[in-house]
């Protein structure tokens, strides 16, 4: 097992404490990125080589570089920490475990964009987290962290907590900032609506995940060439058919086999089927994909299209899953959590409901798997935003993958796995 | 102006050169190329919702939608590639998965975008076996509007009129996903004067006018081109009518006025017109009760009345509702034919107020509202007395300008208002002149209370760095106890800042009725009497070129018995002069009164002979805005009954009168005009006069209660009314519903009034009854009471001789006890 480093007090009792934090080394890193220019703080993070672990995985250093330097400008930083890709859980833990780590991140990186408000936009579902850092909140505050002229550099910073309002789709960053601003869900057209350039009430923005906060309350704290030295770690969101479920901290690029190792193999000595390996927003792979390394640019080079490391969220399925019914209920969770701007993923999501529904009760006909591919083949490039077009490489994975399970159904009206492993 | 910077591109093969900024979608309309859309809406910024405008791009592996994307050099553009055609196919095969296609009993059929989309560019047949969406239908969204949710395709047109274009936020989106509905917030009627509009542009059927609803197929209409004369924005719009009715009014595209725009009394406003009280023969006064006669005997009997007196004991009130050729014709007739020069269109004017002192009228061009960067509103309810100027105002605010309000009732437009100076009775006059001050840069002397100093220096300070300044003031400020204070600082700050002072007063034609001379003081074209003397008598031949008496002093004429024969003329003088009780005085001591009117008015009914008129939608001539633009008004239908246009009645008179007033239509009565109006020309703007300004002078004292009425009158507009014609006008008598009266929660705490429930409002001279409306709108201590409600007239309660009017209110079934 690699060593852990944000993952390291997580279970500590008093981690949450100020301090606690402080005496495990916390704000240290806050004081070192305040003692230099704003600049030379994005600079080391670019030298990080840091991701956002959000899920798109676009350099952290470049997205605050588009930030506009002039001070008349005002800039705002928001976290998102609406976690709602299946699978994904590790910025609850994060938050949940160590509010302080990410206090401090937010910090430093609202310093480095010059940003005088971050906002953080909670979950509403994650009530511990939401206890856990409206206290870290008040606590640094009271202890100069936050507020005016923080530590005595001169600069100030006010952070705001706000819940959101339960849908999916608020975790995409411009139908966050929509909603956070008091309105529906919906993402906005990039161009002209870049976060970066008219971000939250239209001023400059720099949208960033829990998880890539943190990891710069590390390199803050160690320094950048400490960080790349570990291989850079990532969290991954383990669950599904394992033996023990959980967030795992590993080195990028480590392969599925090994993660699924480490989470202590496929659960029952049952065989593995098929995985998410980055949320239910890629596509699945068969076991011939195991050894694939988790990182940004191995996953998308796979010959599966849509496959892509996303939030880190590995999904294992085991061979009890029937891959009809996995796949119809992760078309239910597209159809039920799409916004409803666009055409193709609101009504096709609908549409595709609707077949596996009849599919899955009996009524499948052979023509549903040519009506399948072209429901998804019109959703595929037209959609507005990614929401509506991560149905399809599943879908379609599905399709070249277990083809035999649709037709099974088809032919038959049953499920042969189901009645292979009921009892 | 530096060139704009271009870029070329190729469209299916053609090159094109586009500005900079243009959108791949427009670049290929502007070139003929057509691009099938739904959500994208040329006023408003594109959205991408539909994904219907999909094209292929050279070198982009995802198709494109032209709507969003922005087009740039050497760009290589498909827009009928399998691959774009098998696109917008699953694109149309989504959206008609579910849609009912109801064309056959669907109002939208025949103009539908969505019909002819899925002719053109639709895959032919539906994959789609399972079951349509299913909603109960349809569902009513207030008074003007239904939607049908089966065939709303969710293009958020209408959702983001209410966002960008009416401010309004009247229409949202409600549910998620597959789920999503429009609807209203908290389900309540639309709160909205702008809605008509949504359902122009409405792709589909979803949105339908509750009036049109199984009236018409767009095949059987016949579209009249006119002008609205509701207001005086004058829209251009188009009566679509079939048979003998206007079977409903849209808006025509003119970029100068409405652009493409009406408001609600515009699109529903004009019902009146077939409505079946409309008179149809001429009345006449016969033991205490009214005969239909003849035209013939009608006019014999006034030309007789008429033998029997001298001219100037004839006077004449009314005409912001005739058309341009009326009025010049009216004017011609009292002048030339009877010799009186007491002829006032101005009836509902406050004597010695600076109503009578003002050009009313606009001198700055209604589209150059939207450029404004700072518009100051003195006592001027914008969205009440102009709608449609408003939606200018708005744009402007898209750009950044500043809004300035000094108004003792809050704006509907609050939200986008910067400094909103809410003042009580009296007080206007004082910020004004603060705010003068801090213009011209010296030390504002004390604002009234309750009113932010810094606020006001701030506001003062937008306004000064302004280059763009618009000032506009309103009734409100002009009727207020204090309204020459509050004109002469409005008129100082104007200097001050280099720029006009607008006067947002009158309404219908009142600006073609000034410029056709329904004045006692000045001539057409606004010229001086004299010095227009000697062409008006070769035009007219003799006539009295006296300076008469102003519809004020009329009444007090008549009330003194000066008078022998009043003509009112498309007016409801009962209700509309500013006290009722001296309209009541003067009809007793007139002996003989004559109304021209389409309705049996208040007024008709005290009259002696009633005329039948025809109203602007059966006319042909020219209607004057408030900008002083002259435009066309077409018949669109003939006029119930006998019912006359009102130069006819006039010129038929005149020959019972031996004195012979001939034209041959609208258009030699306006070619006699343009000799004598420099200026008039169709789509021309006439300029306005401007109004001689007075120096500010120190803030009056506001009067103090009376025993027993503790609270102040603030009279005041309501687009949405009961009058003579919106009560007639179904769509607009349900949005303007019971009379009502605003007051300060504190007044209705203590009064014990609820909200919607019942009160009475007494003064020294009479009372009315209303619906209370509880809103911190108003300051405590006074009640707004809008006109043109003729249940409830405001003017029953005022006296014109006390500058301000208290009055009492009392709730006729006091709250329960909480
Ligand atoms: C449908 C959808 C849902 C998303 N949900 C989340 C989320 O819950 N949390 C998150 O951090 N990013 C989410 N994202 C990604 C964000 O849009 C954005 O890329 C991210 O917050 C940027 O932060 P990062 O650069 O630190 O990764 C989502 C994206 C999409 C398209
Ligand atoms: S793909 Fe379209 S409907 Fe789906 S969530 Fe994105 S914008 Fe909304
Ligand atoms: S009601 Fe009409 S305008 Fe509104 S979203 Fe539906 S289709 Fe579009
Ligand atoms: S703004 Fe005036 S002129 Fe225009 S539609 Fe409305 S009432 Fe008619
Ligand atoms: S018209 Fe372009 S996306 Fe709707």
């Amino acid at each position: 097992m690699p060593e852990s480093f944000l993952l390291k007090y997580i279970s500590e009792p008093d981690q949450a404490d100020l301090e606690t934090y402080l005496s495990r080394g916390g704000y240290a890193g806050l004081r070192r990125a305040l003692s230099i220019a704003p600049e030379a703080v994005i600079d080391e993070v670019d030298k990080s080589g840091l991701r956002g672990r959000g899920g798109a995985g676009f350099p952290t250093g470049r997205k605050w570089r588009f930030i506009p330097k002039d001070p008349a400008i005002t800039r705002y930083l928001v976290v998102n920490a609406d976690e709602g890709e299946p699978g994904t859980f590790k910025d609850r833990t994060l938050m949940e475990g160590d509010p302080h780590q990410l206090i401090e991140g937010i910090i430093i990186s609202s310093y480095a964009i010059g940003a005088r408000h971050a906002f953080i936009y909670l979950r509403r579902e994650f009530s511990t987290a939401r206890d856990a850092l409206t206290g870290a909140i008040a606590q640094a505050r009271s202890a100069g962290y936050l507020g005016r002229n923080i530590l005595r550099s001169g600069y100030d910073l006010e952070i705001v907590l706000a819940t959101g309002a339960g849908a999916y789709m608020a975790g995409e960053e411009t139908a966050l900032l929509e909603s956070l601003e008091g309105r529906r869900a919906m993402p906005r057209l990039k161009p002209p609506f870049y976060p970066a350039v008219k971000g939250l009430y239209m001023q400059p923005t720099a949208v960033n995940n829990v998880e890539t906060l943190c990891h710069v309350t590390w390199i803050f704290a160690k320094g950048y060439q400490w960080y790349k030295a570990q291989g850079t770690p990532i969290l991954i969101s383990v669950s599904g058919h394992v033996a023990r479920p959980g967030v795992y901290e590993v080195p990028l690029a480590t392969t599925i086999r090994k993660v699924i190792e480490l989470a202590g193999g496929v659960r029952g000595g049952r065989k593995f089927k098929a995985c998410f390996p980055g949320g239910s927003s890629s596509a699945i792979l068969p076991e011939a994909y195991l050894d694939t390394p988790m990182d940004y640019d191995a996953l998308p080079k796979v010959d599966v299209p849509g496959t892509m490391l996303g939030s880190a969220a590995l999904i294992v399925m085991d061979e009890t899953a029937c891959m009809v019914e996995i796949i119809g209920r992760t078309v239910e969770f597209y159809r039920d959590e799409s916004c409803g701007k666009c055409t193709p993923c609101r009504e096709g999501t609908v549409w595709l409901g609707q077949v596996f529904h009849r599919m899955l009760h009996g009524q499948g006909r052979t023509e549903d798997l040519d009506l399948l591919s072209g429901i998804a083949k019109g959703m595929t490039g037209t959609c507005f935003c990614p929401l509506g077009e991560s149905v399809p490489p599943s879908l379609n994975a599905s399709l070249r993958f277990f083809r035999h399970e649709y037709e099974h159904h088809i032919r038959t009206g049953r499920c042969d796995v189901r009645e292979k492993y009921a009892a | 102006m530096s060139e704009q910077p271009t870029v070329t591109l190729t469209i299916d093969g053609k090159a094109l050169s586009a500005h900079k900024g243009t959108t791949v979608y427009q670049a290929a309309t502007r070139a003929g190329i057509e691009i099938p859309i739904f959500c994208y809406h040329d006023r408003m910024p594109p959205l991408g919702a539909c994904r219907m405008c999909l094209v292929k791009v050279e070198k982009q592996p995802k198709l494109q939608t032209s709507c969003t994307l922005e087009a740039a050099d050497g760009m290589v553009v498909y827009t009928d590639t399998p691959e774009v055609k098998a696109g917008q196919e699953a694109i149309l095969e989504f959206l008609l998965i579910n849609h009912p296609l109801d064309c056959p009993i669907c109002d939208k059929g025949g103009e539908c975008p969505l019909q002819d989309q899925t002719y053109k560019f639709g895959p032919g047949r539906s994959r789609f076996v399972e079951a349509k969406r299913d909603f109960a239908k349809p569902v009513s969204l207030g008074p003007a509007l239904v939607l049908d949710r089966e065939r709303c395709i969710l293009c958020w047109r209408c959702v983001r009129f209410g966002e960008i274009i009416a401010g309004d936020d009247a229409l949202k989106g409600f549910e998620r996903g597959f789920s999503s509905e429009i609807n209203t917030p908290f389900t309540l009627p639309v709160q909205s004067k702008f809605i008509g509009n949504t359902i122009a542009i409405c792709p589909v059927g979803a949105l339908t006018a509750k009036s049109y609803r199984f009236i018409s197929r767009p095949w059987d209409n016949r579209p009249v081109q006119s002008t609205c004369t509701l207001c005086g924005v004058g829209c251009a719009v188009e009566f679509d009518v079939r048979g003998e009715r206007i079977t409903r009014t849209r808006a025509r595209e003119h970029p100068a006025v409405n652009d493409i725009w009406l408001c609600d009394l515009g699109f529903f406003g004009h019902a009146f017109v077939d409505h079946t009280d409309r008179l149809r023969r001429p009345l006449m006064r016969r033991e205490g009760g009214f005969v239909e006669t003849t035209w013939d005997e009608a006019l014999s009997q006034i030309a007789s009345r008429l033998g029997r007196t001298s001219g100037p004991r004839v006077a004449m009130l009314g005409g912001a509702r005739l058309t341009n050729e009326d009025a010049y014709v009216a004017t011609r007739f009292f002048r030339a034919v009877v010799g009186t020069p007491h002829l006032d269109h101005r009836v509902d004017a406050r004597p010695q107020s600076p109503d009578l002192a003002v050009s009313w009228g606009m001198g700055t061009a209604i589209a150059d509202l939207a450029l404004a960067d700072c518009v100051v509103l003195i006592g001027c309810d914008i969205t009440e007395t102009y709608p449609v100027l408003w939606l200018r105002m708005k744009q402007a605010t898209e750009r950044g300008a500043t809004i300035i309000a000094v108004t003792p009732k809050a704006l509907e437009i609050q939200r986008f208002v910067r400094w909103q100076f809410l003042h009580r009775s009296g007080q206007g006059g004082a910020v004004m002149l603060a705010l003068a001050d801090a213009v011209r840069g010296t030390a504002p002397r004390e604002a009234p209370q309750g009113i932010d100093r810094t606020a006001l220096a701030a506001a003062a300070k937008a306004l000064g760095s302004a280059s763009r300044p618009v000032v506009m003031i309103g009734r409100t400020a002009l009727d207020a106890p204090d309204g020459w204070q509050m004109l002469a600082a409005s008129g100082e700050m104007c200097r001050k800042t280099g720029t006009e002072l607008n006067v947002m007063r009158g309404k219908g034609n009142a600006f073609g009725a000034t410029a056709a001379g329904l004045l006692p003081d000045v001539a057409p074209g606004g010229r001086a009497l004299a010095d227009a003397a000697s062409e008006l008598r070769q035009a007219w031949g003799s006539l009295t070129t006296e300076a008469g008496m102003t519809a004020p002093e009329i009444l007090d004429a008549a009330v003194a018995g000066g008078l022998d024969v009043l003509f009112v003329i498309g007016a409801d003088l009962a209700n509309d002069v500013p006290d009722r009780e001296r309209w009541r005085a003067a009809r007793a001591r007139l002996p003989f009164l004559v109304v021209q009117d389409a309705f049996l008015t208040e007024t008709a009914q005290m009259a002696d002979v009633v005329l039948p008129a025809l109203v602007a939608a059966e006319k042909d001539g020219t209607v004057t805005s408030i900008e002083g633009r002259v435009q066309r008004v077409r018949a669109a239908v003939s006029g119930p009954g006998d019912a006359r246009g009102d130069w006819a009645i006039l010129a038929a008179l005149a020959a019972r009168l031996g004195k012979t007033i001939a034209y041959s239509g609208w258009e030699e009565i306006f070619n006699e005009m343009r000799g004598l109006i420099p200026g008039l020309g169709i789509d021309e703007r006439l300029p306005v006069r401007h109004p001689p300004l007075g120096k500010p002078s120190e803030p009056e004292r506001p009067a103090s209660a009376a025993g027993g009425f503790p609270l102040i009158l603030i009279p005041g507009e309501a687009l949405f009314d009961r009058g003579v014609l919106t009560s007639r006008s179904p769509t607009i008598a349900d949005l303007a519903g019971e009379p009502w009266a605003m007051l300060h929660p504190d007044d209705a705490g203590t009064i014990d009034a609820a909200d919607g429930e019942p009160v009475v409002i007494t003064s020294a001279r009479g009372s009315v009854a209303v619906r209370a409306r509880i809103s911190p709108v108003v300051l405590p201590g006074h009640v707004f009471l809008p006109r043109g409600y003729d249940a409830a007239p405001v003017n029953t309660l005022i006296d014109v001789n006390e500058p301000v009017t208290f009055v009492q209110v009392r709730a006729l079934a006091p709250a329960a006890p909480s």
